[in-house]
């Protein structure tokens, strides 16, 4: 089986001015991106359009990308000032909608998509700022020194955010009414929302 | 106090990077402490959540902002339009009718400085500035386009594809806002307008492409056929499986079956 060209390779093909490679890279992150994105901002369509916004600005600043960079830090980093720089102008208000969790269902089946709508609901809840920690650490597995490099503190620091936003998240969901854990697994409690 | 020290090893457990005496105290203490028993099982459904899929148009307009570089060469990133909203050309973030309004006085303004400089006497400068402000000008035909595409009135959009056939050759942002139109316009006429104007691009992988895309969601019968005509017209083989499906397909009109089943005759 042939090994898959590494994103820095990739990228510096696009530095170089091949663009048609930088549908690979558009293929590999669309969908981390879009699901990061969604789930910070509680918005699909100003999500798709964050997604854009990175590629487009991955063109513009294609000869900003030095060799040897890891590609993974650096694009999360553009989607991180890209969503800044919205925030900014748009001032977007976080707002929970409906399809953006699976819909609350009345049987005990129903129960792990009713913790899963639930943990939307709570993390929509924290602030931004601990969201992402949790989003970036949790959600999309980057190491702590990939989010130190891109939030600019330490790795220490980083994993004392990340605690700190999980015990934040815990205070909310239960709040919220979700299940306390037993053995492991997320209980499932007919919370009635 | 041993809350406290699962305070420190916890992010280390996540990452898989907990061993020895920390490991066996975090497994031990996880069997009695019910509150940090929580927070693993939180932290592992976080890991859990399941990715969420962007819509099919994401990729469509990021192959348009490609095709767009592609033909510019990096020039073209100046005009990209600025995203916002869930159309991708709202200019630099104004409303339609105000981009509409802005693209029409520079339109008035290029032509204005256009014959100024034909007239008068500084012949290479504004030769050179009249290709500048040419370039500039395909950029506002195309904002103009765009924008009337998304306006609320049927009419405008009918007249926004009207004047994308002014477009001297094939603009990707143009033919995928024009996709866009004939997949998603709420009016038939739009569409149909829409299919029209797509028709003289049979050349263009992303236009064949779009068809055949839009074939599976059309759900007007007027809209499937001349759809399936075009196909048959440009001898696309490609859609031969769109077409089985709709030829199968029990909810769908039985002349757009009839037409689909004679396209896969001729198409075989």
């Amino acid at each position: 089986m042939s090994r898959p060209v590494p994103d820095e390779e990739l990228m510096m093909l696009v530095r170089g001015g091949a663009g048609d490679m930088l549908g690979v890279l558009f293929d590999r992150y669309q969908v981390p991106l879009f699901s990061f994105y969604s789930k910070l901002t509680g918005n699909r369509a100003a999500s798709e359009d964050l997604v854009q916004e990175v590629f487009v600005r991955i063109l513009k600043y294609r000869r900003s990308y030095r060799p040897g960079t890891a590609f993974r830090p650096w694009i999360y980093k553009i989607a991180r000032n890209a969503h800044a720089d919205q925030a900014r102008r748009r001032r977007i208000e976080v707002e929970f909608k409906p399809e953006m969790a699976p819909p609350v269902l009345q049987n005990d089946l129903a129960a792990a998509s009713q913790q899963e709508a639930l943990l939307h609901r709570a993390l929509l809840e924290l602030p931004e700022a601990k969201r992402e920690v949790l989003l970036l650490s949790r959600f999309q597995g980057l190491p702590y020194s990939e989010i130190a490099e891109l939030t600019g503190c330490a790795p220490g620091a980083v994993k004392v955010r990340v605690h700190r936003a999980l015990q934040e998240l815990r205070d909310v969901f239960l709040r919220l009414g979700g299940g306390r854990a037993t053995n492991g697994k997320v209980a499932g409690v007919n919370h009635g929302l | 106090m041993d809350c406290d020290r699962m305070a420190q090893l916890l992010p280390d457990y996540w990452q898989g990077a907990l061993e020895g005496h920390d490991a066996e105290f975090v497994a031990a203490h996880l069997k009695t402490c019910t509150a940090c028993q929580e927070l693993v099982t939180l932290g592992e459904s976080l890991a859990e959540l399941r990715p969420e899929q962007p819509s099919p148009a994401l990729r469509e307009r990021f192959h348009a902002m490609l095709d767009a570089y592609e033909e510019g060469r990096g020039e073209a990133s100046h005009f990209l339009p600025r995203v916002s909203g869930a159309w991708p050309w709202t200019w630099m973030g104004m409303r339609p009718t105000v981009a509409m309004g802005a693209a029409a006085v520079l339109l008035v303004a290029v032509g204005f400085m256009a014959g100024r400089y034909l007239n008068g006497g500084e012949a290479s400068r504004s030769q050179q500035e009249l290709a500048g402000m040419q370039a500039e000008l395909t950029n506002m035909r195309q904002l103009m386009v765009l924008s009337m595409l998304q306006q609320d009135s049927a009419s405008q959009r009918l007249q926004g594809v009207t004047w994308s056939r002014r477009q001297p050759k094939a603009d990707p942002m143009i033919l995928g806002a024009l996709l866009h139109t004939l997949r998603y316009d709420s009016s038939v006429d739009v569409r149909l307008a829409a299919l029209d104007a797509l028709s003289r691009y049979g050349d263009q992988t992303q236009v064949r492409q779009g068809l055949t895309e839009a074939l599976e969601s059309q759900q007007s019968p007027l809209v499937q056929v001349e759809l399936i005509d075009l196909l048959v017209a440009w001898r696309d083989g490609s859609a031969i499986d769109q077409l089985h499906r709709i030829e199968r397909d029990q909810n769908v009109d039985p002349a757009v079956r009839e037409r689909a089943r004679r396209a896969i005759d001729q198409l075989s």
